[in-house]
């Protein structure tokens, strides 16, 4: 995936107007933003500050996912990320899969044996987040043997195993229903200072997320504060051209 | 098929530009040249009573003898032993070529002059240096399939979801970014894979024993020879049964206990005299002139081979002919095995037909034709056209399975031709000319046996100790089925421009 000017056109820190509270984390100042020859945003500029609780909303396909893997690139170490549809291993246990998140912090060995036969410290810890999140004993299991949901929370747990301060979701809670959509959505905003997060349910992103930005067009055709906003504020995004 | 049958306003559509238009002309073309070029070919039958003969074989089969062969447990096992550890030396040696194979050009073009000898070949090449020994069978079978294992595992991994691996951090080290993103995902195309060239490994076992290794192929065919057909029907029964029961024997838990216990079966081991050995290598296999710096000499050693033109051209004519045979096989048999025509009964019956013309090997469906009908093309047409056609009709058969047709209550030639054929007659095409580059190595091959193809010349430039010619022939005919092999890729219905959405079967799995 190739990205233009999501680096470059950085502003420096301290000419941002700053409207909210924490130092800023990452930015595009009229950037470009793309992928494959492909112009998604010709001149997007949105700044993202620490301790901020961000939900994306608009149709599929408006670039929401542009939008997060060009933050990931400028975040690289301290984001979290899940993706879209989960991408998990099938073939792999869920145990597996969450451990997975931190592959890159281990040695190659480390990796290699675990695959064998998991590290004890790595199963308690992981043991310990699946609980939290309904998978226990669930964690030996095939991930292709999971239902939907619970493959969602899986790929979940392998973000937060990560253990970085800022968390970036594409869709985490599409599968799942509306009540653990919301414990979900707490569970994550327990263990991250920082989020931004694609969702299709107005509803919760109203209820979740202090800040909201309603894509469209190639633009960002809404962004303010979750209180100053109604779910019928939110309905111009969805509606057909 | 009405493709016979063309009414006049038929070749308005024949000349149109849609993807059947032109799977339609490029199967007409090929009967058309096949039927213009059969004059050509020697399909004479000169033995003087093949009908006896064939009924004396018939007895033979249906009235076994399992005592006549002295250690048929021997020779079985001999032919699981050459076929497991050629096959495990082959992933061994191929699985690392696999994973530069789409980064280098020289592997790949190794890759492909490996492969375009066929195994038998390679069998009399190494015999040359390391005699009847357990390094001939080894390497006969592990360094072709090194070549294709790196192929088509490189096929396979290219063709993963990629997306977990992006998901990972991009320090992740390329070790563990393969062991745990790529190798599960390919691991069950992987292992199916193997797992099919370990049935054609020992088929390849067993016609090692054409070559005198002591395989249930060195049995076969001296009891076939010698007319004790009902030694021979014995052996031939114990292989069916060996196929037929694959899945059980050769469970997965298995491979490991197999593995240690064949180990003490390998052998005889070869005592290798290094300063013959250098002397083949650098020396025997050489031309002459080449060894001497004299290039002028070379032409008069080129003149010195044999006429290789009739050879080429047989060789040629037989791949054709083996191709368009085995396409009319597949049209004819799928239906038989598949959910859509006949019973119970008939299907098993068909299955069972089919499954017998896929595991015969090539080389001995042909020698058991050829004493029926003498040393002619006839015979080797007809085992090729026959095995590899089975082997297509099994998952031109399976692929139609797949499919519901639109019209309810549609039965019989209409199902065949209205419903079923259009759709999966891209894929059988497809299927056609994966097999073409293996039937020309086979074409080849079956000189063998004494048809006058190039493996004819190979066979006998061998058996009088002409290394240097040998070799060069065996050159020729690893370019022929190169070039082959790229020419049937370029017709491959996979190649000419369709429409995307419609999915199209990955043969990949079955075919190479």
């Amino acid at each position: 995936m190739k990205h233009w000017g999501c680096c470059d056109n950085l502003m420096p820190y301290a000419t941002v107007a700053e409207p909210y509270a924490g130092p800023m984390l990452a930015g595009f100042d009229h950037a470009r933003l793309g992928h494959d020859q492909h112009v998604v945003f010709p001149e997007l500029t949105l700044h993202i500050s620490q301790g901020e609780r961000i939900a994306l909303l608009g149709r599929s396909g408006v670039g929401k996912s542009t939008l997060l893997d060009a933050l990931r690139v400028q975040l690289g170490d301290q984001s979290a990320w899940c993706p879209q549809a989960n991408a998990l291993v099938p073939t792999l246990s869920a145990y597996h899969n969450i451990y997975m998140g931190r592959l890159a912090h281990f040695s190659r060995w480390q990796n290699l044996i675990n695959l064998l036969r998991p590290n004890r410290a790595c199963w308690q810890e992981i043991s310990a987040l699946a609980e939290t999140l309904g998978l226990d004993g669930l964690l030996h299991r095939q991930v292709d043997q999971l239902s939907g949901g619970q493959q969602q929370r899986v790929a979940i747990a392998r973000a937060l195993y990560q253990n970085r301060p800022v968390f970036l979701g594409d869709e985490p809670v599409s599968s799942v229903d509306p009540r653990q959509g919301m414990r979900l959505l707490d569970l994550i905003k327990a263990r991250h200072p920082t989020c931004v997060v694609a969702l299709h349910q107005r509803e919760l992103a109203l209820e979740h997320f202090d800040r909201i930005i309603g894509l469209n067009d190639g633009r960002i055709t809404i962004d303010a504060p979750s209180r100053d906003l109604t779910t019928d504020d939110l309905d111009v995004l969805y509606v057909p051209e | 098929m009405s493709r016979n049958e063309a009414p006049a306003s038929g070749f308005n559509w024949l000349r149109s530009d849609n993807i059947g238009a032109r799977l339609l002309r490029l199967t007409l073309a090929m009967v058309a040249i096949m039927v213009v070029l059969l004059p050509l070919a020697d399909l004479s039958i000169t033995t003087r009573d093949p009908w006896t003969e064939l009924w004396r074989m018939l007895k033979g089969m249906m009235l076994p003898d399992v005592t006549a062969t002295e250690s048929p447990l021997h020779a079985l096992l001999l032919t699981i032993t050459f076929a497991l550890w050629g096959v495990a030396l082959g992933m061994v040696l191929g699985f690392p070529l696999a994973l530069i194979f789409m980064r280098s050009r020289l592997v790949r073009s190794l890759c492909a002059f490996v492969r375009a000898i066929h195994e038998l070949f390679w069998a009399l090449l190494f015999l040359q240096v390391f005699g009847l020994s357990a390094i001939t069978a080894l390497a006969a079978i592990a360094l072709p399939y090194a070549a294709t294992f790196a192929k088509v595992y490189a096929e396979i991994l290219a063709q993963i979801d990629r997306s977990p691996a992006r998901m990972l951090s991009p320090d992740t080290d390329r070790l563990s970014r393969f062991v745990y993103t790529e190798l599960p995902l390919a691991w069950q195309r992987l292992s199916g894979y193997t797992r099919y060239r370990f049935e054609c490994a020992l088929r390849a076992s067993v016609l090692l024993g054409f070559v005198g290794l002591p395989t249930l192929g060195y049995y076969l065919e001296s009891a076939f020879r010698q007319g004790r057909y009902h030694e021979g029907g014995a052996l031939l029964w114990a292989f069916y049964l060996l196929i037929a029961l694959l899945h059980w024997w050769a469970h997965r838990r298995l491979l490991l206990p197999w593995l240690v216990g064949t180990a003490f079966l390998l052998g005889p081991w070869p005592s290798v005299n290094p300063t013959l050995l250098w002397q083949f290598i650098s020396h025997d296999i050489w031309p002459q002139p080449l060894l001497d710096g004299d290039f002028g000499a070379l032409p008069a050693w080129f003149t010195g081979l044999p006429n290789l033109l009739p050879a080429i051209g047989n060789t040629l004519l037989l791949g054709l002919m083996s191709t368009v045979g085995s396409l009319l096989v597949c049209l004819l048999a799928w239906p038989l095995v598949s959910r859509h025509f006949g019973n119970r009964a008939t299907r098993t019956m068909g299955r069972g037909t089919l499954i017998v013309m896929r595991s015969t090997p090539e080389l001995l469906l042909a020698f058991i034709l050829l004493l029926l009908t003498g040393p002619s093309l006839l015979p080797a047409w007809i085992a090729l056209s026959l095995h590899n056609g089975a082997l297509i009709a099994f998952l031109a058969a399976r692929h139609a399975d797949g499919i519901t047709p639109g019209l309810p209550g549609i039965k019989g030639v209409d199902l065949y031709s209205h419903e079923l054929m259009p759709r999966i007659y891209p894929g059988i095409l497809a299927l056609l000319f994966y097999r073409a580059e293996v039937i020309m190595r086979e074409t080849a091959l079956l000189g063998m046996l004494g048809v006058v193809t190039l493996g004819f010349h190979i066979d006998s430039s061998f058996e009088y100790l002409m290394f240097d010619q040998a070799v060069a022939l065996l050159m020729v005919t690893a370019v022929i089925n190169m070039t082959v092999d790229v020419l049937s890729r370029r017709l491959r219905p996979g190649a000419l421009p369709e429409r995307c959405d419609q999915p199209r079967p990955a043969p990949v799995n079955e075919s190479v």
